[in-house]
């Protein structure tokens, strides 16, 4: 199995940077998920390296080989696009093996391709049917099973499952795995969606406005995001943000002031602070805000939402108020690992536990981590 | 639907019904016409013919409307495949390329539209008789491509522009070049757009009259509306065979358009985006 290398890719339209100097790399059968909100530039990265897009500077390599300049065809790149972009007018065999023709390969040869590739998607009965006679997910495997049968040296997905409905996302997430598994091919795959990324990706790369802001697994962009960027990004719901300033500081020891909290928090600093008098954002995972430890603030509820065995609860805790947050009134999202009886304006509070929390430098930069982590 | 809605709906109806009736009135009268006798055409010229009488229509062949029609068909025929072929091929790339000098292209070829044909009757008389192609099918063909391509460019614009981009990006990385992503992605899902430029083309074409008759003088290349308007100065005194011949020549087009008007009123529809 090849690597993939994007080496510092710019690309502009017109005078539109859309990508600003792009580099990682994919390991030999790595699944990579690349995520970030919409407009950032996915789709951009995944065309150039398909070739469909001309890159303005930089490099594309596979195992080493520039390949950006190649002709699409020639790149031993397969890709999926979101809406499947099947050919109406071929049968589902016919778009299959479409690649293996046009490159002339005898027929014998382009069946037994074919038939692996629906064999290890479970779809070798729809394979005389037109592609309008199938439902959304056959339609998407039929073009994961075009992919496959080029047997190319890199998969290119770009937000495969988005036209899918919630159920049958889940039911593909754990197919798009096994199929990895299975095929331990290197693939690129780019979603929108933190969720996909985080239960799918072996690793993860954060776009955001044409540049990578972190690369990491799954957990390490969880736990230790690098800036307040990937720390809102990735989980649901977001971390919350509270702005509070520096009232004292020791060498690395800091002690942070929160409105509507009486005491001040003590956080141990890994980065540079801004300073006693300085701003500073305090961040807390919804899951960090339950618990024992910590000073207790009291909010009433203003909205649960029930997940059966646990619950969201959004806290209204006056004074103390989230910023950059799901909630636009400020309120406070925790996670309650245990049931919730829904009950607007009954009293609860939450716990803001030091120890668990992560803090933001003035330029959006992590400077402190929950202690465990 | 509320009260108002309804009142519409009904005024329209009442619109389009008086208008059909108008449209189609000389259409009726000249089927009644001919299966009618000289002299019942004359006494009784809107009752409904005596008997089904089908020897006008004999005539109407004896005299030449078959080889009127074969005429008209190659005309048609050959026009309308080069008319489709050019703008399909003009159209693709003008909908494609991203060069500046493509959408002036573009918009000169809207331009002449405006150019009506009575303008250009006598330097094109002049071109056709300077190559040698007075009384020639091909001299007529090159006419009336030159005038259906610009339409039919457009029209085909319009489709491509709306055709989607990622079938033909597959298609590129499944190795196919620019030429064989038109031909063997673009080409077979045009149907409807290509059905509804043929059936337009051939109309216009199949009932051309004025080039015709400026070209066309010899009996034995005359298409039909040139031969038939030939009838009626010939043969004055028997209007049911001339009706019986321009039923005849009518009939090829209306099949045709009952068989495609779905596709026809489609694309149109979609035509303006
Ligand atoms: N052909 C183009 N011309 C101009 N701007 C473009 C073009 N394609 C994409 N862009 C811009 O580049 C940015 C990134 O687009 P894209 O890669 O499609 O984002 P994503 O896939 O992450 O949603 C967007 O702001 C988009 O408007
Ligand atoms: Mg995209």
């Amino acid at each position: 199995m090849p690597s993939l290398e994007i080496d510092n890719v710019k690309k502009s339209y017109d005078n539109f940077q859309a990508l600003k100097g792009v580099s990682f790399r994919a390991e030999p059968g790595e699944f990579v998920v690349m995520v970030g909100p919409s407009g950032c530039g996915k789709s951009t990265l995944l065309r150039s390296i398909a070739g469909l897009e001309t890159i303005s500077s930089g490099a594309i390599r596979i195992d080493g080989r520039d390949i950006a300049h190649d002709d699409p065809s020639q790149r031993g790149v397969a890709m999926v696009f979101q809406n499947y972009a099947l050919y109406p007018h071929m049968t589902v065999a016919q778009n299959m093996g479409f690649a293996l023709k046009m490159a002339g390969r005898p027929k014998a040869e382009i069946d037994a391709a074919v038939q692996r590739a629906a064999q290890i998607l479970r779809i070798t009965e729809h394979l005389e049917k037109k592609p309008k006679a199938l439902s959304g997910g056959q339609k998407q495997r039929v073009a994961i099973g075009r992919a496959i049968t080029r047997s190319p040296d890199v998969f290119l997905f770009d937000e495969p499952l988005s036209n899918l409905d919630a159920a049958l996302r889940s039911q593909m997430r754990i197919e798009l795995g096994r199929l990895h598994a299975e095929l331990k091919a290197t693939m690129v795959y780019v979603t929108h969606d933190q969720t996909e990324a985080m239960t799918m990706a072996s690793r993860i790369v954060v776009l955001n406005a044409g540049q990578i802001e972190q690369t990491g697994t799954p957990l390490e962009l969880y736990n230790r995001p690098t800036n307040r960027f990937v720390a809102g990004f990735l989980g649901t719901p977001r971390m919350n943000f509270f702005a509070g300033r520096v009232v004292r500081q020791d060498g690395s020891a800091i002690s942070v002031q929160l409105p509507g909290v009486d005491l001040n928090l003590d956080l141990t600093l890994e980065g540079e602070g801004p300073g006693v008098g300085g701003e500073i954002v305090l961040g807390a995972r919804p899951e960090a805000l339950d618990g024992a430890g910590g000073i207790e603030i009291k909010g009433t509820t203003a909205v649960v939402e029930n997940l059966g065995r646990e619950a969201l609860v959004y806290v209204d805790t006056g004074a103390l108020r989230t910023f950059d947050s799901e909630s636009q009134e400020g309120y406070v999202a925790v996670h309650r690992p245990y049931q919730v009886e829904a009950r607007f304006g009954a009293h609860t509070s939450i716990r803001l536990d030091a120890s668990r929390l992560y803090a933001f430098g003035p330029d959006g930069r992590s400077i402190a981590f929950p202690r465990s982590l | 639907m509320n009260g108002r809605t309804r009142l519409v709906a009904i005024g329209m109806h009442l619109i389009l019904t008086v208008w059909t009736i108008f449209v189609l009135a000389p259409i009726g009268l000249m089927l009644i016409s001919a299966f009618k006798s000289q002299a019942e055409i004359f006494t009784k010229p809107l009752s409904l013919p005596g008997s089904l009488n089908l020897s006008a229509f004999q005539r109407a062949w004896n005299i030449g409307i078959g080889s009127f029609m074969l005429n008209s068909l190659l005309v048609t025929v050959l026009s309308v495949a080069v008319i489709i072929t050019t703008s399909g091929l003009a159209a693709y790339v003008l909908a494609r390329s991203e060069a500046k000098v493509m959408k002036w292209l573009y918009i000169l070829i809207i331009a002449s539209f405006a150019i009506p044909v009575q303008s250009v009757l006598v330097p094109l008389y002049q071109m056709v008789s300077g190559g040698h192609m007075l009384n020639s099918q091909l001299g007529i063909v090159l006419p009336y491509a030159a005038f259906g391509i610009p339409f039919t460019t457009v029209l085909f614009y319009a489709f491509f522009l709306e055709f989607p981009r990622e079938l033909e990006e597959a298609a590129r990385l499944d190795g196919c070049s620019r030429l064989q992503i038109f031909f063997r992605i673009v080409v077979p899902l045009s149907g409807p757009v290509v059905a509804s430029a043929a059936i337009f083309q051939a109309v216009f074409n199949w009932n051309e009259f004025l080039l015709a008759l400026m070209m066309l003088t010899e009996k034995s290349v005359r298409t039909l509306p040139v031969g038939i308007y030939g009838l009626t100065t010939q043969y004055s005194s028997d209007w049911p065979a001339i009706m019986a011949a321009l039923t005849i020549a009518t009939l090829p087009l209306l099949i045709l358009f009952i068989l495609a008007q779905r596709h026809f009123v489609r694309s149109l529809a979609g035509l303006g985006k």
